[in-house]
């Protein structure tokens, strides 16, 4: 599998993919093994299937939506760029690349752009709002099915009106950033 | 005795009240300082009276017969209870007093005042010329004051943030300790050696002893570190890191303290000593941790069954994790880790299977012991200060705290560029800076050095005046500079906001996230083996552990019901229930929390074609069959019953139910202008009499439902809808045949002739506050099945 690897992925793209997502080489090679073993079709590129035969994404309540974050819009398939370009949300930042990207857009992995990937997670017909049918959708996959809706709706309302400062009944996304202000994710530092 | 008092108390007239409660602290000192060596002196005199009497009265027992003694003085009797009970009323007075002064608590901690008090009272006791009752006995110290600390401190650990930065804790914890315990005591025995010419007594100093006492010195004590980071409101990661790296330490001391102590009599330690010493450390920490957890799941699955008997359910909270820690000890395993692993482990079940009243009560009691234990710890250090044989020796004391402070910075520092390549969020140099300053020692060092035999250590009085020594110097020093500090270097305080349900789905949200991508990349790290922690609890060991529905809730709607919990309570304190009626129906409805909001549509829709004048004869029916039952019912007293917690009662289902009657009764009061007969103002109990009187339908019998008989009064009057209750549809109706299309359940009882509309104001009062404390008569409530409207 490791011949096969180096064969298929060149030295130039490696690097390109370094630049445009900043991830190290070996970091590059590692994922670019992953990518290969989930791509049983073997045509170089990830289908939805591909990726629901990992078991645990299965059970992972948020699954289909992380999985169709991979995907373009439109598209069925994800080639080893896509996949390492979303990826590359999740890396940490680090403190040298504050200061060399200040002048460059901003990075894939900025604190903003972490955010908004979360936040179009939420946000699926793309209006740039959480609107309470959305968030209601959220909670009912992320709680099961004992609860009821009148609870759900309950919580749901809550929330809209802990975070929602425009009184737009939905959430945007500068709301999102300030109501996720105090939460440290390991990742989303 | 008295004289002093007089040197203290300011003269003069106009006393402010700062003043008097200085006066009172003096005079209360004062008063501990004479009767303990009072008590110390009487009570031989007593007893030797009584010996005395005893044989004059056999003497002359065929002669004279003794006085009876109608008052008679026996302190021998009750003297221990007596002095447990005076220190403890003093710490607690301290601790009142402490408040009064007027900037004294901004400037110096109370950790360092109260050091003070107990220099001043040992001084008395000194002056008094009576011995100083050894307070600070190991055996007291760990056995009685140390558990209701660390328990309070493992029971309310942040257990996220602990295990986020359980790497970085441990290796403080160990590495750091370690690297102290071995650089002091090297040093030590290093500065100790040097001074050929002349001879010195600390050349007597072993290296086993010296490295005995590093390790004794090296621990960064939890109950110091609570006390000081308690008022500087730092951070919540800077806390944690201190924090839990005073309380993992315990099983470095431990070990460090038996192997050197067990070894300083052969005065050697080989490989194979220091190899066991490895594999001891592991036993004593592991040990201590699953002794702990396995007393947690116990406290965890008894809990489980005690819904009947809620009143001692506190009881097995404490018991249980006292007997985790004296278990640990028993083995010489770490017992403070027990105790932490007990309570971190048995907390999510046992808040899921309690009461709120039992959760409030432990929380309280494990707040009140635990500041009552390090109130009197810090004092009896001053005590045991004077008294203690000090023996002073300038090198040895100097240097002991110029190497603490350098080894601990040392060692922080280094840690840090290790530890800061496996973090994320990385450690800046100002939170070294924090931690290498936040390491105090504190009254676990000085009972350690206390616990140390004479015979094997000469040096024994000269450890205890560094100790001492050591101790003063970080809780005053550091202690009363690291507030101005933390302010200097603008550190990162506490946020004090409380954690909202965003908060809460945002993480859920982000750690399924995490998960799903580290699955992708197939990485199993943090997250993963988290969420697998998290399935197999879900899965199997909350079925076990947890009682009845509860066991499937999930985390976010336990989350949310505590919230409206205490949002509600909240409500009813700041009395906002006092206008409950038609008023404001949104100010009533703890559910209702946009009041912007117009309450579920569907609802209303249906209620309001459907009021004709016939319908609203069967309102009124209905509300009169409802009001019936009295409210308050003289329960014959036993002082072994609870009242029923609403929570276990289906309270939540009353929230919800309740936002959907405040919505039926806001329509209800439009209604009022279909109905052709105003409202009326609330009527006079006279009036309501005679309203009774005319209303054949008021003494309609009600079933026995096992109450005694109570006055019952028909409030119902035509004009005013705002009679219903609302809140108790949850209680079945004992008239079945009258129920139509309209259900409600009769409240289960209610007060005296009241007006009607404060009755129901008094009445939704006293439900929602008897809810919330006090639920009342619980013995019929049943779970509400039928829809409030068809």
């Amino acid at each position: 599998m490791g011949s096969r690897a180096s064969t298929l992925l060149r030295e130039e793209e490696i690097e390109e993919i370094k630049k445009e997502t900043g991830f190290s080489h070996s970091q590059i090679t590692r994922l670019y093994s992953r990518f290969t073993s989930l791509d049983k079709g073997e045509n170089g590129t990830l289908s939805r299937e591909d990726f629901q035969r990992i078991p645990e994404l299965a059970i992972n309540p948020l699954g289909d939506r992380i999985i169709n974050a991979f995907f373009p819009e439109g598209e069925d398939q994800v080639n080893f760029r896509g996949f390492m370009r979303t990826l590359a949300h999740f890396r940490p930042i680090e403190d040298n690349e504050k200061s060399k990207n200040a002048a460059v857009s901003e990075p894939l992995n900025s604190r903003t752009n972490k955010l908004l990937f979360a936040f179009r997670l939420y946000d699926l017909d793309r209006d740039d709002k959480i609107s309470r049918d959305e968030l209601l959708q959220v909670l009912r996959m992320m709680v099961g099915v004992n609860i009821s809706d009148e609870q759900l709706g309950s919580i749901a309302d809550r929330t809209i009106q802990e975070a929602d400062t425009n009184g737009d009944n939905s959430i945007s996304f500068n709301e999102f950033i300030k109501a996720s202000f105090v939460v440290r994710g390991n990742c989303m530092t | 005795m008295p004289s002093r008092t007089g040197s203290h108390s300011p003269t003069g007239i106009g006393k402010s009240l700062p003043e008097r409660g200085l006066l009172l602290l003096m005079v209360l000192v004062l008063l501990e300082g004479s009767v303990i060596p009072l008590g110390a002196a009487s009570s031989p005199d007593t007893s030797h009276q009584k010996n005395v009497d005893s044989h004059k009265a056999e003497g002359e027992k065929n002669h004279t017969k003794k006085a009876f003694p109608v008052l008679d003085l026996d302190y021998h009797h009750i003297q221990t209870p007596f002095e447990i009970s005076l220190w403890v009323l003093l710490a607690s007075v301290m601790k009142l007093g402490f408040h009064m002064i007027p900037r004294l608590p901004g400037i110096v901690p109370e950790s360092c005042l109260l050091i003070t008090v107990g220099l001043l009272v040992g001084g008395l006791i000194k002056l008094a010329g009576e011995k100083v009752p050894p307070v600070l006995d190991s055996q007291l110290f760990f056995l009685c004051l140390l558990p209701p600390i660390i328990l309070d401190a493992g029971y309310f650990l942040p257990i996220r943030p602990f295990m986020e930065n359980l790497g970085t804790i441990l290796m403080f914890a160990v590495v750091g300790t370690l690297w102290n315990a071995f650089f002091i005591g090297g040093l030590l025995y290093a500065v100790c050696q040097i001074q050929p010419a002349n001879p010195n007594e600390l050349h007597q100093l072993e290296i086993l002893p010296c490295l005995l006492f590093g390790s004794i010195i090296s621990a960064v004590d939890p109950v110091a570190v609570l006390a000081v980071f308690e008022e500087i409101h730092i951070n919540e990661l800077l806390h944690i890191l201190v924090f839990g790296e005073s309380l993992l330490n315990d099983a470095v001391t431990v070990v460090l303290y038996h192997l050197f102590e067990e070894y300083s009599a052969a005065g050697t330690v080989t490989v194979l000593d220091g190899f066991l010493g490895i594999i001891s450390f592991l036993v004593v920490s592991l040990g201590g941790i699953l002794v702990g957890a396995i007393y947690g799941i116990l406290a965890a699955f008894t809990s489980r069954f005690t819904s009947h008997t809620r009143v001692i359910e506190p009881l097995f909270v404490f018991v249980y994790s006292y007997m985790a820690y004296l278990s640990a000890e028993m083995f010489h395993l770490s017992g403070i880790m027990a105790l932490i692993a007990c309570g971190a482990v048995m907390r999510p079940y046992v808040e899921a299977n309690i009461s709120h009243k039992s959760h409030t009560t432990i929380k309280y009691f494990l707040k009140m012991w635990s500041s009552v234990s390090e109130t009197l710890i810090f004092i009896f250090l001053g005590v045991a200060t004077v008294d203690g044989p000090h023996h002073w020796n300038w090198t040895f004391v100097t240097v002991t705290v110029i190497l603490c402070l350098v080894s601990r910075v040392i060692g922080v520092v280094g840690l840090t560029c290790v530890i800061n390549k496996f973090r994320i969020v990385k450690l800046t140099t100002k939170d070294q800076f924090i931690v290498a300053y936040g390491g105090m020692r504190g009254a676990i060092a000085f009972s350690l050095g206390f616990l140390l035999k004479k015979e094997e250590f000469p040096m024994r009085e000269m450890f205890l005046t560094a100790i001492i020594t050591v101790i003063f110097f970080t809780v005053f020093v550091q202690g009363m500079t690291i507030k101005p500090l933390v302010e200097l270097l603008a550190v990162k305080k506490k946020q004090e906001a409380k954690r909202s349900i965003n908060e809460e789905i945002h993480t859920q949200f982000l750690d399924h996230l995490l998960t799903g991508i580290e699955d992708i990349c197939g990485h199993y790290g943090h997250h993963h083996w988290k969420d697998k922690l998290n399935r197999f609890n879900k899965k199997y060991v909350k079925k076990c552990l947890i009682a009845g529905e509860r066991s499937k809730e999930p985390q976010l709607i336990a989350f949310y019901h505590k919230m409206e919990m205490k949002q509600a309570i909240d409500l009813v304190e700041s009395g906002g229930g006092v206008n409950l009626p038609s008023a404001v129906p949104s100010t009533v409805s703890m559910q209702n929390i946009q009041p912007k909001k117009p309450p579920p549509a569907k609802l209303v829709e249906k209620a309001l074609p459907k009021m004709t004048k016939g319908r609203e004869e069967e309102i009124r029916q209905i509300l009169r069959s409802n009001l019936q039952k009295t409210r308050q019912r003289l329960r014959s007293y036993n002082r072994h019953t609870l009242v029923a917690d609403p929570y276990e009662d289906g309270f939540s289902e009353l929230l919800i139910k309740k936002q959907k009657m405040i919505a039926l009764e806001k329509k209800i009061k439009d209604m009022n202008y279909y109905l052709t007969v105003p409202a009326a103002p609330p009527d006079s109990p006279t009036m309501c009499r005679a309203r009774l009187a005319s209303d054949p339908q008021s003494y309609s019998s009600k079933p026995a439902m096992d109450r005694v008989p109570t006055i019952q009064v028909d409030l119902a009057s035509p004009q005013s809808p705002d009679s219903v209750n609302l809140m108790d549809e949850f209680r079945r109706v004992d008239q079945q045949e009258e129920d139509q299309g309209l259900t409600m359940k009769a409240p289960s009882g209610q007060s005296g002739p009241n007006r009607p509309g404060e009755a129901d104001r008094g009445r939704e009062q006293q439900k929602l506050t008897r809810c919330l404390s006090d639920p009342g008569p619980s013995a019929d409530e049943e779970e509400e099945e039928e829809p409030f409207l068809p």
